[in-house]
């Protein structure tokens, strides 16, 4: 049995829009994802009655204690759907990590099958007042029992435990990753609904960044936004008659490697060896190789992750990826740095990885567009539980 | 103010609230006692507990509370010095370690190290497990150097 997937080139990006990356945002996140949805679909050449599937992945990663309202904190689905007031053929969404990525494969999938024809997978961020990750609790149940008595709590804290492993076991040090964070500014700088526009960043302002959980300092970690991204995909053949070049899913790859002992979510052997895992799939299932990506959107939320996935999909070899983007002549993952990725917009969630990889083949990214681009990835989370999709002209 | 008007001001850590799974290691903790699951069936040992054993799939899974010898060593570490829980802003900087027991590759268990100076913080350790005091009757397991 052949792992090729058989929907390569089936189904395509047709149209994209994205709000504002704000800190607050002037409408409320419910009002922002429906205008962002209109645009995205208009941006298509569509009409809005003629979307028939939509799908997301909601999840909000800053618990803080609260609840979660549909329309404010999250937008699922089904709000728009309500909102709308219309009868989809298809309603479906992703749970997990890799949301972005997820919901792409779950739209791939309904259009390849006929279960829709055109679909909008949207995203929409929230940035909560106050603290992202703070929580007040004052007894810990559940999972959390193991890591909040503790004094250990929150993604970036966890995060820090992977880096110093790395760090140690390799050699990585801060002025290594000072290339990554200053080039995922630069290139953020440089765009116009990007929270950093016109706001790049020195090495030195880098290396002397606060520290919030060592080696991880402020500027490790994206910046919390609020903002939405929405894409619309159809069928190929849908795709010929609309206005923009359609930007094809060449395949996929989900990892789903927790660690079995442990609390950390990204043990750094975990991350390896279930990143290489994801890296064969998403190999096999393309027929591509890494030599033959144009324009690798490697995940940034947390820094380290830009090393991990270059690792995990074979751009560089294990433990060689701090080096690997000391290079920009013969580092072909460094054109991650063209759309800015996380560090370089704000906390997106591998929205702004998908949007270079579609702006980039579709031909549409402006003062930045890169010369004879035919393929892309782009990936979220870590490379053991997130995913990657590819693209192609 | 006094210091004891602070104190009673100040946010506390989280207590743990046992649960199914968790009840037994809390009770030995409280007791000074480091314990973790392990499997009946095939002696592998989980941490945190869990419903299933991922080294043998026994069904139904059979899983006791074995105490631990409590040694270790340093797998990995973080300086924390912005707390995100309020309870331990008072304690920064301080050092979140995942420790690896000796009893199985890979049995990591994350808590805080207590009396490691930053500049001894290397692969490799040798830790041992002392335990203080979580409030509402639990103890929480922290880490030594061995040979303090
Ligand atoms: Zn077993």
């Amino acid at each position: 049995m052949s792992g090729r997937f058989r929907a390569a080139g089936e189904v395509a990006i047709v149209g994209f829009a994205h709000s504002p990356i704000q800190r607050v945002a002037d409408d409320p996140l419910g009002v922002l994802t429906l205008r962002t949805i209109r645009e995205a679909v208009a941006d298509a050449g569509l009409d809005m009655t003629a979307i028939d599937g939509f799908t997301t992945g909601a999840l909000f990663p800053s618990s803080g204690g609260r609840p979660l309202r549909d329309g404010i904190e999250i937008v699922t689905s089904d709000w728009i759907v309500d909102q709308l007031h219309v009868q989809p053929r298809w309603l479906c969404g992703f749970q997990g990590l890799g949301q972005i990525c997820g919901s792409v494969i779950l739209a791939t999938e309904a259009i390849a099958s006929g279960a829709a024809d055109y679909v909008v997978v949207h995203r929409a961020m929230y940035n909560p007042p106050g603290r992202y990750h703070a929580n007040p609790m004052t007894h810990a149940s559940g999972g959390d029992q193991w890591s909040a008595p503790h004094g250990f709590w929150g993604p970036p804290t966890h995060m820090a435990l992977t880096y110093t492993e790395y760090q140690q076991r390799y050699g990585a040090t801060r002025e290594h990753m000072a290339t990554v964070v200053v080039g995922g500014r630069a290139a953020g700088s440089q765009n116009p609904w990007s929270h950093w526009y016109d706001r790049p960043l020195t090495r030195d302002e880098y290396l002397s960044a606060r520290m919030i959980a060592e080696p991880m300092s402020m500027l490790d970690c994206d910046i919390p936004v609020t903002g939405v991204g929405a894409f619309v995909l159809t069928s190929k053949e849908r795709a010929r008659d609309l206005p923009h070049k359609p930007v094809y899913v060449a395949g996929y790859a989900q990892g789903r490697s927790q660690s079995v002992n442990g609390v950390p979510p990204w043990r750094l052997d975990d991350v390896e060896e279930g990143g290489r895992a994801v890296g064969r799939i998403l190999w096999e299932n393309t027929g591509l190789g890494p030599d033959e990506i144009d324009v690798p959107q490697v995940y940034d939320a947390f820094s380290p992750f830009v090393y991990l996935w270059l690792e995990a999909l074979g751009f560089c070899e294990r433990g060689e990826g701090f080096e690997y983007v000391q290079d920009p002549g013969t580092s072909p993952g460094l054109t991650f740095r063209t759309g800015g990725g996380a560090i370089g917009n704000g906390r997106m969630h591998g929205v702004p990885q998908m949007l270079e990889c579609y702006l980039q083949l579709a031909g549409r990214a402006g003062d930045r567009q890169l010369a004879g681009v035919e393929t892309g990835i782009a990936c979220q989370a870590a490379p053991s539980v997130g995913g990657v999709v590819a693209y192609s002209t | 103010m006094t210091t004891t008007d602070e104190s009673q001001a100040r946010p506390l850590p989280p207590i743990p609230v046992p649960d199914e799974l968790s009840a037994e290691f809390w009770r030995l903790a409280a007791e000074g006692v480091l314990a973790t699951q392990r499997c009946t069936a095939c002696g592998w040992r989980a941490y945190p507990p869990r419903m299933v054993c991922v080294g043998c799939h026994a069904d139904p899974p059979g899983f006791e509370w074995a105490p631990v010898s409590g040694r270790g060593r340093l797998a990995t570490w973080t300086i924390i010095r912005d707390a995100l829980l309020p309870g331990f802003a008072h304690l920064t900087p301080y050092v979140v370690a995942e420790v690896e027991l000796e009893e199985q590759d890979g049995l990591r268990v994350v808590a805080r190290l207590h009396d490691v100076p930053e500049d001894a913080l290397a692969i490799g350790l040798p830790l041992t497990v002392q335990f203080v005091d979580g409030g509402e009757g639990t103890a929480i397991p922290v880490f030594a150097r061995a040979d303090s």
